[in-house]
């Protein structure tokens, strides 16, 4: 019986919280095909990856751990024949990792590596009779597709999910852990010579915090942005952006948010001098409350807000900022 | 230093939403009239960054492309910007091939095209958003593939050093030539077409290959589109009402508190 393969992913020294969304599609997906439910993680043996094994290992009849020195440090080479070695050991028919920035490069390389059928950044997936279907947008967001993999003769079927895609798994017993041989073969054509970290603002990381705060073009300036600042670290939120705001190097890339850039998990997204094009709004999941401020009182912004803000951020936002210092004391 | 250049034509990603237009029975985005399509703006990132790598290391460059007749135009387009030669991939039998058989014609095409050091293709296709292609390509031709890049540090010899985007910073990677890199918007702010190179652009002579010329035997589809729906917004924000900003921005505050956001 094959089985339903959800690849977490360890980095910045624990297990993305966006995993555990994948593994909740998993275990749907397991079910409606009748199928044994399977995790695995991959990275450097030790501290990071045994965390990320507690964390996860809840509901997996297997969890598959792969752990090797050439894991440490991400490369797309390494990761995929890592995944490859599990997919040889579980044999599934179908493997789910979330669409992190990572994943965007290793997952295709494994998928043409073994000419596979694969769909990125799904927001949802379904099994149709054996079929494998999956909702994913195009064009930015404004259109959705709806995608088809048959069950012959491509096996495994290979997703990834955008977070906030599906809820987290609700807590089942622990997996048996086993740990899979991995002979790393070594890359002669691609070596990695520095990781070089983004200089980052302080507070809580973009990927899981519950409010960020995000500005846009309508900053005007890079010598605007610390009214960002300054209302994330009033909120204790973390600090977001739109393409053009790191495409112009006003804050690095790391920051931004979207379909080109990160997925937030936050609960309230407050969206300062951003248009709110649909790339933009790829980033925000369904549930988050969106607060926003813009002059355009018809910004597109405002058809995704719950909260508006017609007027000039240099106005509102400092008002905003010592309300919010006075209510949090 | 021999470049090749994907470039696709894709609707304009900036249509607002109402007026999205779909062709239900070809599963296709429309433009609609007076939107144009466009060259897909990470392939402009990647030819403007073909153009700086030929003035510093002199060599030629091709843009290639798959698709309709009618995506002779992004050929112009990118000869008009400097590419030296283009090609156009067009057969209506691929008209529905999958991402893998898009990347298969691709680098058969650029196999055809003569020899290559470095293909630059966008990290992502703005209408498909799928971000596979590319991989497809370089596995084609057997080549190394890193995205998203965001900058090319050096061209040494038969090596090529780039910064990778990761979650947290970037990477710098050494990598062998022949390779392919998905190039990021970071990159570089794509020049706009002179006035003499749309001139010359009108003559310029485009190579048109299809089935007969690419013989290569597709596989049956790996994925389907079974079909395309438009997503609606039409909610509407409560806005914050106020007689001045700092009323709407404290009126905010007071609001989120209310709701138990902050
Ligand atoms: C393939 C692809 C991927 C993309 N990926 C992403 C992505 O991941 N993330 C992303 O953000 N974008 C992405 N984009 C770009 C996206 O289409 C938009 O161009 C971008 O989001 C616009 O950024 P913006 O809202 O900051 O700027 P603009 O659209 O220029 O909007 C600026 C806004 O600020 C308002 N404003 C001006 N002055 C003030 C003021 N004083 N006070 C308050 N408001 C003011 C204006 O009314 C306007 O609404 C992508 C595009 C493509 C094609
Ligand atoms: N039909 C095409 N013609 C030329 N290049 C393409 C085509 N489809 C995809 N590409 C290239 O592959 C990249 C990724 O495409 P996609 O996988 O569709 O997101 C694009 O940015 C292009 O550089």
């Amino acid at each position: 019986m094959p089985g339903i393969l959800v690849i977490g992913e360890v980095a910045g020294g624990r297990l993305l919280p966006a995993s555990l969304e994948a593994a909740a599609a998993g275990a749907a997906l397991a079910k409606s095909f009748g199928e044994p439910l399977f995790g695995a993680l991959m990275g450097d043996a030790g501290g990071a990856l045994d965390s990320a094994t507690e964390a996860f290992a809840a509901g997996f009849a297997t969890l598959y751990l792969v752990e090797h020195a050439s894991l440490h440090s991400y490369t797309a080479h390494a990761h995929a024949s890592a995944a490859q070695a599990v997919i040889n050991a579980a044999g599934p028919s179908v493997v789910i990792c979330p669409h992190t920035l990572r994943a965007r490069e290793w997952v295709p390389c494994l998928a043409a590596a073994i000419d596979t059928g694969l769909i990125m950044d799904c927001t949802g997936v379904a099994a149709d009779g054996a079929d494998l279907v999956a909702h994913k947008p195009v064009l930015g967001g404004g259109v959705v597709g709806e995608f088809v993999i048959r069950a012959k003769p491509i096996a495994p079927r290979i997703v990834t999910l955008r977070s906030g895609a599906s809820a987290r798994a609700a807590d089942a017993p622990n997996a048996k852990v086993e740990r899979l041989p991995f002979e790393a073969t070594a890359n002669d054509r691609v070596t990695l010579l520095e990781e070089i970290a983004a200089q980052t603002s302080s507070g809580p990381k973009i990927s899981d915090a519950k409010i960020v705060v995000s500005g846009g073009r309508g900053l005007g300036s890079p010598d605007n942005w610390h009214h960002i600042e300054a209302a994330a670290s009033a909120l204790g939120a973390a600090v977001g952006c739109s393409r053009p705001v790191a495409d112009s190097g006003w804050v690095n890339s790391s920051h931004q948010v979207g379909l080109s850039g990160n997925s937030i998990n936050a609960e309230l997204y407050v969206a300062i001098g951003i248009s709110g094009a649909v790339q933009h709004l790829a980033g925000i999941n369904s549930s988050a409350v969106v607060a926003a401020i813009n002059t355009d009182a018809q910004a597109d912004i405002f058809t995704r807000a719950k909260y508006g803000v017609a007027g000039d951020y240099k106005e509102v936002l400092p008002a905003f900022v010592e309300r919010v210092r006075q209510l949090k004391g | 230093m021999n470049i090749v250049v994907t470039v696709k034509q894709v609707a304009d990603p900036n249509i607002p939403p109402s007026h999205i237009q779909l062709d239900d029975e070809a599963k296709r985005i429309i433009s609609p009239f007076g939107i144009p399509p466009v060259m897909n703006g990470y392939d402009a990132n990647a030819l403007e960054e073909a153009l700086r790598l030929r003035e510093a290391h002199q060599g030629k460059i091709t843009a290639i492309t798959l698709g309709e007749e009618s995506s002779r135009d992004v050929l112009k387009r990118a000869v008009a910007m400097g590419a030296n030669t283009a090609v156009l991939l067009s057969d209506p039998e691929w008209l529905h091939a999958d991402s893998a058989s898009v990347g298969q014609l691709i680098a058969a095409g650029i196999k055809k095209s003569g020899p290559f050091d470095l293909v630059l293709c966008g990290r992502q296709a703005s209408d498909t958003d799928g971000g596979q292609v590319l991989h497809w390509i370089a596995r084609y031709l057997d080549i190394p593939v890193i995205t998203p890049v965001v900058k090319i540090d050096a061209v040494e010899g038969d090596t090529i050093t780039v910064q990778r985007l990761t979650d947290d910073g970037v990477q710098r990677l050494k990598v062998k030539l022949p390779a392919l890199l998905g190039v990021s918007s970071e990159m570089n702010e794509p020049r706009l077409p002179s006035m003499r190179g749309l001139m010359g652009a009108g003559r310029a002579m485009i190579a048109a290959w299809k089935k007969k010329d690419i013989p290569v035997e597709l596989p049956a589809p790996r994925v389907e589109l079974r079909k395309l729906a438009i997503q609606i917004r039409d909610s509407k924000a409560e806005m914050i009402p106020g007689k001045t900003g700092a009323e709407q921005g404290a009126a905010l505050a007071d609001k989120l508190r209310e709701k138990g956001l902050i």
